[in-house]
């Protein structure tokens, strides 16, 4: 087989794939399915990316995911009343905003893909597409990529004060708990 | 284009080298027990021996099933796990133009099969619908969170020097001095981290005794026997990454290249193996507190020096 060929056979491969996982979201019944299936949904993407010799990108985009559908799954547990995540639950709300916001962008979507005017010149297989990447990034974008950075920056360290061990009710190290109510108050006449 | 072995190539190689490693970790560990307890038999032929006869009890061993779990997950942890060490292992060079595969993201591909680790392990905890493999999955999703950045850091440092993300240009750019000497705190928190990646001794919080055996509670037989071996596959994945990332790969005198690579990636497993049965378990909460407070901010010292000393 040819190198092109194998090549598409693995985009359509990994394209069906992101496709029947990422609606395999929507028809799971449990919240750390559903983060696993979006996870899965991105890493037919990310491959796809390599595949478009965009490797760097396509690397990175599986990396972050890994991390993030994680810190979605515990959260979500976090919040429900459902510590495991393993009970069945309802996953979709909203039937009727949700069909039409779904059509609407797939219509969006479409048109996009159909009218727009994309490039089409395959890149040669001598270029570097990471250190191109590298040089666009802290050459003509530098001041772009440094603002991002700092805002990045900013909300990391925002976000560890937030989560921080000093809880409202405690040090998080020692179990930060609610304290009783004050039962006294309510005793006296 | 850089280089890749052909795909058939490509799999005996990795499922050699895992073999290999992951018999190497149980006859280190075998005699860093004995040697520890300084009890029991310690005839070479019994240390040899050993890890196939536990081999053979887990595969023969009836496997156990919990109330409702989710079986393709429960099935599915071990192979990912096992995969992932297999995906670090391919980018590991192991002499100048020899390696399984060597992208041009080298380094990125690696960090990645790191960072699904965390999705291995949670799957793992989660899946047998059991309290104690749960409370485990949870504990290693905050440790493995913790430990990213830290990793990430450490790693990218190593990637200065070279100018590159590929593993083959970071090991050739130690040719004059290895990144250990170049960045003495580097190795350190690579290996932290490469002990808590992959959940053993003192950072064996997930599959603790204090949890009964954590996500591997429920696991009895070849469930247990694939997620050993996937556990200690991916101990020597970290190891030979460690090698060739910060002790200068094949560099070395007289001996040839992959030798030189060998004897390092040994080395390294020794240490980290070791740690089993030197260093106590720490506890969850400090040791989260610790790689946000205390890991993440030298792991930036690392970097910085190591870019300032660039300029």
């Amino acid at each position: 087989m040819n190198r092109s060929l194998v090549v598409d056979v693995l985009f359509w491969c990994f394209a069906a794939g992101s496709v029947v996982t990422g609606y395999l979201v929507f028809r799971t019944d449990s919240m750390v399915r559903a983060a696993f299936w979006l996870l899965a949904s991105f890493v037919g993407v990310g491959a796809i990316l390599v595949l478009l010799a965009a490797e760097f990108l396509g690397v990175v985009l599986i990396l972050m995911m890994a991390g993030e559908m994680l810190i979605m799954a515990v959260v979500m547990v976090m919040f429900m009343m459902n510590p495991a995540g393993l009970n069945p639950m309802f996953m979709v709300h909203q039937h009727r905003f949700a069909v039409a916001a779904g059509v609407v962008s797939f219509a969006g979507l479409s048109v996009v893909a159909l009218t727009a005017d994309f490039p089409d010149q395959p890149v040669d297989a001598s270029v570097d597409a990471t250190a191109e990447l590298g040089f666009e990034l802290l050459g003509d974008s530098m001041l772009v990529f440094q603002t991002a950075g700092v805002a990045l920056l900013a909300t990391m360290i925002g976000a560890i004060a937030l989560a921080s061990r000093n809880g409202r009710f405690g040090t998080s190290d020692e179990g930060s708990r609610e304290p009783a109510l004050e039962i006294e108050e309510l005793e006296s006449p | 284009m850089r280089a890749y072995l052909e795909p058939g190539a490509a799999v005996g190689a990795v499922a050699v080298a895992m073999a290999v490693g992951v018999y190497v970790v149980a006859v280190i560990d075998g005699t860093a027990g004995r040697l520890a307890g300084g009890t029991g038999r310690s005839d070479l032929g019994a240390v040899l021996l050993d890890p196939l006869r536990t081999v053979a009890v887990l595969a023969t061993q009836r496997r156990r099933r919990t109330e409702r779990p989710d079986a393709p997950g429960w099935a599915l942890a071990p192979g990912l796990l096992g995969g992932l060490a297999a995906t670090g292992l391919a980018v590991v060079p192991v002499g100048p133009g020899a390696a399984v595969a060597d992208p041009s993201t080298g380094f990125v591909v690696f960090a990645t099969a790191i960072a699904f680790v965390m999705i291995a392990v949670f799957l793992h905890g989660w899946s047998p619908n059991s309290l104690f493999p749960l409370i485990g999955a949870y504990r290693y999703g905050a440790q493995a969170l913790s430990l990213q950045i830290p990793f990430l850091l450490a790693m990218l440092a190593t990637a200065l020097p070279a100018e590159s993300l590929a593993v083959m240009d970071i090991v050739q750019a130690q040719e004059d001095l290895w990144n250990v000497v170049r960045q003495p705190l580097g190795l350190p928190i690579y290996l932290m981290v490469g002990i808590g990646v992959s959940f053993w001794g003192p950072l064996n919080l997930p599959d603790g005794a204090d949890l009964v055996g954590g996500t591997s509670a429920e696991d009895a037989g070849t469930d247990r026997l694939a997620w050993e071996l996937a556990r200690a596959a991916m101990l020597f994945a970290i190891a030979s990454m460690g090698a060739a990332a910060f002790l200068g790969g094949w560099w070395g005198p007289l001996l040839p290249g992959p030798a030189w690579m060998a004897l390092k990636t040994l080395f390294l497993l020794v240490v980290m193996v070791g740690s089993r049965h030197l260093v106590a378990r720490v506890r969850i909460e400090p040791f989260v507190v610790a790689c946000w407070a205390v890991f993440i901010p030298l792991a930036l010292v690392n970097i910085f020096v190591s870019g300032a000393l660039l300029l």
